[in-house]
């Protein structure tokens, strides 16, 4: 019997079976304006509600240019030119294929139709799409229609994700949002009557006033709104927000910690009651194929570019980021110049700790040739303390682990 | 140039904390025309980095002003000028430069009026038989109240409220006649010019360039730079490389004669060579038969307190690092000892809390060593049962770690160190202050009206009472208006037991505390609640308990952690979550982990200070 080939120390760098550039390749866009600034929201976005139709139009119109153009010259850079100095060499110089293409935001659907078909056609003009790419909006309820959906799907939008975040009128109401609870339901049936072939609703849990009866309320409502997919985030207070200057101020009470356990333990009774399958930290799917493939690129440390106003890329170990601001991002790309705001190659050790914080957040875990290196002393630890397990060779974390996963991540790490 | 004895003022400025001492030495400095107007910045002598940015002197400086008045035709006067700290922890500073100096201006804050520490130097001022002139400083405030304050410290010290001067040493209004004052009414040093050689250290320091500096002053006869000196006390002799003075930058000199103060090397190799106190005489024959200097009253340490490293391995280091700020300080000491909870680190006694928080900032700022401090405590004595075979008399123990202090049955008596405390209060909070002192197992000795509107308490009171939060307390039960000062006083008897802490029904040692018994309930209870905020969520629950010996006190538990993920959609953004990782593993390093617990650094000096501050309601 020959021994086992002995597997160079940076295989699950250069060689992963599921992570990295073996999970597939990803274009994101941004789309920063919203209606209104949520006073939880601490994403790139400019509110722009208090200005004309006709202000907000050319303000669109002039977005969408930049943001095609910045695509257009991203692509043309090259993939080498992205790629760390020490891996540029032996990189295919070639785009892969796009697998998935996410636009988010912000409020992407304040664009209206025409103009968001014009974003994502513009990712077929400049890369080769994969036949049967995922290709999702993000949409906010208040936003959607029938002949909005109808022209995303002549695009070729496969997916929709949608922004309910609570069913409970009043929970919405401390969250600033703009729609009614009946709202986001009946833009789930119009997205489907168009013929939109995926859908998602996001969910916020943990808000200051909400109940654990407003929460059921909740999850009831979406297993009745029959989607196949559900994000379910625990609400994260920054200081930067209107929500965390109430809490430094006092008017606002903090998320209490018990409160998100018992609420993330309700949301999988009650969501697993429905058929849907918890595969990640925050996200539950009817079943494997209807994952969001999209984010589960993120999660197994794939590549993707990032488009638009503060919008994030990755390629085999460099980051790069756009700028946050409107303004900035619309100057430098009509000026020519480029609106990157800063980019960072990661050492082995970060993209080691980036592997684990990421992959760990999937059920599944990191496949054995994808695990990156570990302190046997560490991984002793975190498995005596019953933070993480390996079943068949995988790493991942045990059910209680799951939510303490932070915690799992830094006894792993060096 | 030399100058001739009768044209010499040696003076120090006393004050109590912020009444502008530092700040009229500038004007001074500024008046003299001594420092190069673009190098002048605020509190020129405050050299030190933890002094410019507290804003307070720690240690005195000394500087040498030519002054001439206006119209004076008999030629130049030396002003040698010590500006001295307010702060009580550092009153020995005070103490030494007084013994320096034929006169002291005593500045009084014209907003805040006579405080505490303006009574305890003034007192220290006239013991030393000096020359005071009292100065209202601030009178550009506009809550300066220069009439009042000035009949009250006319009232104190004698004469009349017109005779004391007013001035901002903010704009320089007054200055110059304080200075004129000094030359009319301090006397000129006096001293043998002929006899043999003689002056007094009044500091000592290591320079890791030049050796140790010696600050003296001249009492007879005068030194040179090739001098061969000799030590009274140590019996060190060497030649003096550099001799010079502080004016204020130091400047090399030929010669010091009687009254004059300056700074020597003398490839003094250890500072404990060059004793504060010590008699500096001329080597060679004859020295035995040249009396000695009164010397200082060295400072003792009075509060104690575990000075651990996070990470064993870094013992050494802090040895070292130790080793290095006591040249400079020779008032704070330090020995071995060990901790089941906490390893090896030293057990260190400092002058007081202030003088503790300096250290431990410099410790680490200086050599940035992650520490552990444990709450302070101060040194018992305990009476054991047994007699020392011996002597026959009872054996007595120092304890500085409540951890030595042996088990009750073999104890008869323990006692611990009292201060007398000098409060001076307006008359309104006195109620509000009898009742802290009272709370804190305080015996009034005295009360007095120094002024109509003020109160002057004096009380016995524990050390250990005093080293929490005392003076916090007191400042906000009297708007801030309250003011502390107090000595050192003698052992007292007390009934003190030591409670000890337990995680997950494991003791703790460096928690342990002894406190009197009739406040071991209360204090434990808000022990255990303090850890319990302090301490965070654990995998498993954690019981936190207080004891008296086997008997448990006090319980809380500390709930196991639920959750600790980013559970939030952060998209592409990678490298914010794993910075934000990296955050949480930092601060996971700053914790210590006793049994299987992790307890963050603070908790363990914290949780005693605020243990104490709830005891009080
Ligand atoms: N308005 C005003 N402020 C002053 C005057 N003199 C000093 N101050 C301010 O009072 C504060 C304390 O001044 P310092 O000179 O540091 O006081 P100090 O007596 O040396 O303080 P310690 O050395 O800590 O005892 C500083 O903020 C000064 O700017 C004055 O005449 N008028
Ligand atoms: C990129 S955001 C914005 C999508 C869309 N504009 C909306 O608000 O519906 C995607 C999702 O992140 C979640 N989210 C945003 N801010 C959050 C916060 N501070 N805490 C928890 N979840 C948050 C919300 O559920 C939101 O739908
Ligand atoms: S609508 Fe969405 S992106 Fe816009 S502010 Fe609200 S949460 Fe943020
Ligand atoms: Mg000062």
């Amino acid at each position: 019997m020959s021994p086992l080939p002995a597997r160079a120390p940076r295989a699950w760098l250069t060689e992963p079976v599921e992570s990295g550039p073996s999970a597939g390749f990803g274009v994101y866009l941004h789309v920063p304006f919203c209606h209104h600034r949520c006073g939880y929201c601490d994403f790139a976005t400019a509110a722009v509600g208090d200005r004309g139709a006709d202000d907000q139009q050319a303000l669109f119109v002039r977005y969408v240019t930049a943001l095609t153009t910045d695509l257009g010259h991203q692509v043309a850079a090259g993939r080498r030119a992205h790629a760390a100095a020490a891996d540029r060499d032996a990189l295919d110089p070639r785009w892969p294929e796009v697998t998935s293409v996410f636009v988010g935001g912000g409020t992407p659907t304040l664009l209206g139709g025409p103009l968001l078909a014009d974003v994502v056609r513009a990712v077929g003009r400049e890369l080769d799409v994969a036949p049967g790419a995922e290709v999702t909006v993000e949409c906010n309820p208040e936003t959607a229609s029938v002949e909005l959906f109808a022209a995303l799907v002549d695009a070729g939008v496969t997916r929709v994700s949608m922004g309910a975040q609570s069913f409970a009128p009043h929970v919405l109401a401390t969250l600033e949002r703009g729609h009614t609870p009946q709202r986001p339901v009946e833009a789930i049936a119009q997205a489907r009557e168009a013929g939109i072939a995926e859908l998602n609703l996001d969910l916020i849990y943990g808000t200051p006033g909400e109940t654990a009866a407003d929460w059921r309320r909740t999850l009831e409502t979406v297993l009745a709104a029959g989607t196949d997919h559900v994000s379910a985030y625990a609400l994260t207070i920054h200081d930067n927000t209107a929500f965390g200057r109430a809490v430094a101020a006092g008017r606002l009470p903090t998320v209490d910690e018990d409160v998100q356990r018992d609420r993330f333990e309700v949301a999988r009774e009650v969501l697993g009651a429905g058929g849907f399958e918890h595969y990640e930290v925050s996200n539950w799917s009817l079943g494997p194929a209807r994952r969001s493939r999209h984010n589960l690129l993120y999660w197994r440390h794939g590549d993707y570019l990032g488009v638009g106003v503060g919008a994030h890329a990755h390629l085999t170990g460099r980051r790069w980021w756009t700028t946050r601001s409107t303004d900035r991002y619309l100057a430098a790309v009509e000026d020519g110049a480029s609106p990157i705001a800063g980019s960072e190659e990661l050492t082995d050790t970060e993209r080691a700790e980036e592997r684990l914080l990421l992959g760990l957040r999937l059920r599944d875990g990191l496949h054995p040739n994808d695990v990156p290196r570990i302190e046997p002393l560490a991984l002793a630890d975190a498995m005596a303390v019953g933070l993480v397990e390996t079943a068949c060779g995988r790493l991942r974390c045990t059910e209680t682990g799951w939510f303490l996963l932070d915690d799992a991540v830094t006894r792993l790490l060096p | 140039m030399t100058y001739a004895i009768d044209r010499i003022r040696n003076f120090c400025i006393v004050a109590h904390v912020d009444h502008g001492k530092s700040t009229l030495a500038d004007r001074m400095l500024q008046l003299t025309e001594l420092v190069d107007p673009r190098k002048m910045r605020d509190q020129y002598l405050d050299k030190m980095d933890i002094e410019r940015e507290r804003g307070i002197t720690i240690k005195a400086q000394a500087a040498r002003l030519p002054y001439l008045p206006l119209g004076e035709a008999g030629g130049e006067y030396l002003l040698n000028l010590i500006d001295t700290p307010g702060h009580v922890d550092f009153s020995y500073e005070v103490s030494r430069a007084l013994n320096a100096c034929e006169g002291a201006v005593l500045l009084v804050d014209a907003a805040q009026g006579m405080e505490a520490q303006t009574i305890a130097n003034l007192y220290l001022a006239v013991e030393a038989d000096l020359e005071i002139i009292p100065v209202l400083n601030k009178i550009d405030l506009p809550a300066a109240r220069p009439d009042e304050v000035a009949r009250e410290i006319a009232s104190i010290i004698g004469g009349e409220p017109e005779d004391v001067l007013r001035i901002s040493a903010k704009t320089g209004e007054g200055v110059r006649e304080v200075l004129d004052a000094i030359v009319d009414r301090v006397p000129p040093p006096k001293g043998d010019l002929d006899g043999p050689p003689r002056a007094l250290i009044f500091d000592s320091i290591y320079d890791p360039y030049r050796g140790t500096l010696v600050y003296f002053r001249v009492v007879d006869g005068s030194f040179r730079p090739g001098d061969k000196i000799h030590l009274m006390a140590t019996g060190f002799e060497g030649e003096i490389d550099d001799l010079g003075v502080h004016s204020p930058e130091e400047t090399p000199i030929d010669a010091l004669g009687v009254g004059e103060v300056g700074v020597l090397s003398a490839a003094i190799k250890d500072v404990a060579q060059a004793k504060v106190g010590d008699t500096i005489t001329l080597a060679g024959k004859g020295w035995e038969a040249v009396p000695r200097l009164p010397g200082y009253r060295e400072p003792l340490p009075m509060v104690f307190s575990g000075v651990y490293p996070i990470d064993s391995d870094d013992f050494p280091q802090l040895r070292e690092a130790l080793d290095k700020l006591r040249l400079n300080d020779a008032s704070f000491s330090f020995e071995p000892e060990t901790s089941a909870a906490l390893g090896f680190g030293f057990r260190c006694g400092f002058l007081g809390l202030l003088h503790l928080e300096i250290v431990i900032e410099r410790l680490d700022r200086e050599f940035d060593i992650p520490l552990i401090t444990t709450a302070p405590s101060v040194r018992y004595r305990v009476v054991m049962e047994r007699d020392d075979p011996e002597t026959g008399e009872p054996r007595v123990l120092s304890v500085s770690n409540p951890q030595d202090l042996p088990e009750p049955n073999q104890i008869r008596a323990i006692e611990e160190p009292t201060v007398l405390a000098m409060i001076l209060t307006p008359s309104e909070y006195v109620g509000k202050v009898m009742q802290l002192c009272e709370g804190r197992r305080g015996t009034m000795i005295a009360m007095d009206y120094p002024t109509e509107e003020r109160v002057e308490l004096r009380y016995l009171l524990p050390l250990a009472s005093i080293i929490t939060d005392f003076f916090d307390t007191l400042k906000s039960i009297s708007r801030g208006y309250a003011s502390l000062d107090y000595e050192i006083g003698d052992y007292v008897a007390a009934d003190l037991v030591r409670v000890d802490l337990l995680l997950n029904g494991e003791p703790v040692d460096a928690f342990s505390a002894i406190v009197h018994r009739d406040d071991a309930y209360a204090f434990g209870r808000s022990m255990v609640e303090t850890l319990k905020e302090l301490i965070p969520r654990q995998m498993f629950d954690v019981p936190v308990q207080a004891a008296i010996g086997a008997k448990i006190i006090a319980r809380e538990t500390i709930k196991a952690k639920r959750k600790d993920v980013l559970a939030k959609c952060y998209g592409g953004d990678v490298s914010r979550k794993r910075k934000l990782l990296e955050k949480q593993k930092e601060g996971k390093k700053k914790m210590k982990s006793v049994g299987s617990v992790e307890v963050p650094q603070e908790a363990f000096v914290s949780a005693l200070r605020s243990g104490s501050a709830k005891s009080d309601s």
